[in-house]
């Protein structure tokens, strides 16, 4: 679970050039300025690096990076 | 400046101050690396450019040491495509430049209007890569604004939050010259009071570069870019193909003064025709281009013998200095002393003819006339004065420049000394 919240970390901080010192586990993504395209762009380059399937719904603008990171380790739980 | 009364203006005579110019190019980032370079005639095409990679053609007049990322916040470059991340670089440069800011101005009648051929053209092919090799939800969803080539305008607006008229004008290989012509109109009917214009391309990726040497309009001198281009010489055998921007600030006249602004140039005429010929190839008789440069003297006020300078096309195809040296001598007589800059930039497209606008303006400002690098041996067809192998110390008052796009489109700006 830390592993794959580190992972995620880099991810936002690579993709849309955000200071990872500006990113706690309860910053929601709309807090971190992503919007509607950007959700869908963290959708798409999440199941790139973690190769589990992500549906519109699963990310929103009030998830946090905390719960996103849960998301996806129960996902990786079931694949 | 003398207005010729024999050729009278359709309207009163109107001077766009140019307050700020910006520009990235293969010569340099900044207008004042660019202009250095320029002036020394220094080529800049090279081969192995990366980005071309694997293909035939791998040879451009590319920017090289570009960081926008001092300018442009890290969380908006993903964002951004690279014609735009040019745009808003020169951009900065020339409102820098102006002396203007959010404080001095109205922001309502503040407008955008830039030159631009091939949008998000880097974007469009690594995307359509993602969507064959690994499918429709990998696709990202910026893909449509970034390849949208209105999109360069829409984020200079952005930056400085600038409200009026945004917009881009595509005449192909014109689209600069044409957008600067269209932002003095805007100045003209009153409906902007600053004008934020130029032009940005982006072109340098293997589809499009493919295509250009297929239609055989690239120069075939891989091993010898160091002399490559060659603008008007006997041997000139084709363009490089080039990326860049370049924007300039532009004012009514009387609205710079009152503010004290410091004037490059005027921007005192604009034509603008088409040849009705051909989609590649130019009116072999050059009169598509001489009606714009007609349209742009009448337009000034300005008698075609009153012309010192000439910043050409030239973009160096054995057609369109051909056809561009006779229609030259035949409109402006051998008086004008005639330079083209793509010797050392290159061709960049939709950007060519901002990057031309800004260094006409400069070359009008310090009275010097950068030479046309590469040219050997002039063509003896074409009978041009031409500045070539050094720049010339010129004090010109009225310079023209010409651009000319695919489809037979031509626009052409007249230039008066500040």
């Amino acid at each position: 679970m830390e592993d794959i919240y580190q992972r995620l970390l880099e991810l936002l901080t690579s993709t849309f050039g955000l200071d990872p010192e500006s990113i706690e586990p309860t910053s929601t993504l709309s807090a971190l300025e992503l919007d509607s395209l950007a959700l869908v762009e963290l959708s798409v380059a999440a199941q790139e690096e973690f190769d589990v399937p992500l549906e519109d719904s699963d990310l929103g603008p009030e998830s946090t990076v905390g719960q996103a990171a849960e998301l996806i380790s129960g996902k990786l739980a079931t694949v | 400046m003398g207005r010729s009364p024999t050729t009278a203006p359709a309207q009163a005579p109107f001077d766009a101050a140019i307050t700020g110019v910006g520009m990235v190019t293969a010569a340099g980032v900044g207008v004042e690396r660019s202009w250095e370079r320029i002036r020394a005639g220094a080529g800049t095409a090279a081969t192995d450019v990366p980005a071309l990679a694997g293909i035939p053609a791998d040879f451009a007049c590319a920017v090289t040491d570009f960081d926008p990322s001092g300018l442009i916040e890290r969380k908006q470059m993903w964002r951004l495509d690279r014609s735009s991340q040019l745009a808003l670089v020169a951009a900065h440069e020339a409102v820098t430049d102006s002396g203007l800011d959010r404080d001095s101005w109205d922001a309502t009648r503040v407008g955008v209007v830039l030159g631009n051929g091939i949008g998000g053209a880097a974007t469009w092919e690594k995307q359509h890569k993602v969507l064959l090799e690994r499918g429709a939800r990998k696709v990202s969803p910026l893909l449509v604004p970034m390849l949208s080539p209105n999109m360069c305008a829409g984020y200079v607006s952005m930056m400085f939050g600038a409200r009026g008229p945004s917009l881009v004008t595509a005449t192909a290989c014109a689209s600069g010259t044409t957008a600067v012509g269209t932002a003095r109109e805007l100045l003209r009917s009153g409906a902007c009071d600053v004008v934020i214009t130029g032009g940005t391309e982006a072109p340098l990726v293997p589809s499009l570069i493919t295509g250009f040497g297929q239609m055989r309009a690239l120069a075939d001198r891989r091993d010898d870019l160091s002399a490559t281009s060659r603008p008007f010489d006997a041997d000139r055998d084709g363009f490089v193909p080039a990326e860049g921007a370049a924007v300039l600030v532009l004012e009514r006249a009387e609205d710079a003064r009152a503010r004290g602004a410091t004037i490059r140039a005027m921007v005192s005429g604009y034509g603008a025709s088409a040849d009705a010929f051909h989609a590649t190839a130019p009116d072999p008789d050059g009169g598509g281009a001489e009606l714009a440069v007609r349209a742009a003297l009448r337009d000034a006020g300005v008698g075609p013998g009153e012309v010192d300078h000439v910043n050409a096309h030239g973009t160096a195809t054995v057609l369109n200095d051909a056809t561009e040296a006779r229609m030259i001598r035949r409109v402006l007589g051998e008086r004008p002393a005639v330079t083209s800059v793509k010797g050392v930039v290159g061709h960049s497209l939709a950007a060519a003819g901002a990057i031309e606008a800004v260094v006409t303006a400069l070359s009008l400002q310090e009275g010097h006339i950068p030479p046309t690098a590469n040219l050997e041996s002039l063509d003896p067809e074409l009978e041009l004065d031409m500045v070539f192998k050094a720049g010339r110390d010129l004090r010109a008052e009225v310079a023209v420049s010409n651009s000319f796009g695919f489809g037979g489109q031509n626009a052409v700006l007249l230039f008066t000394r500040a």
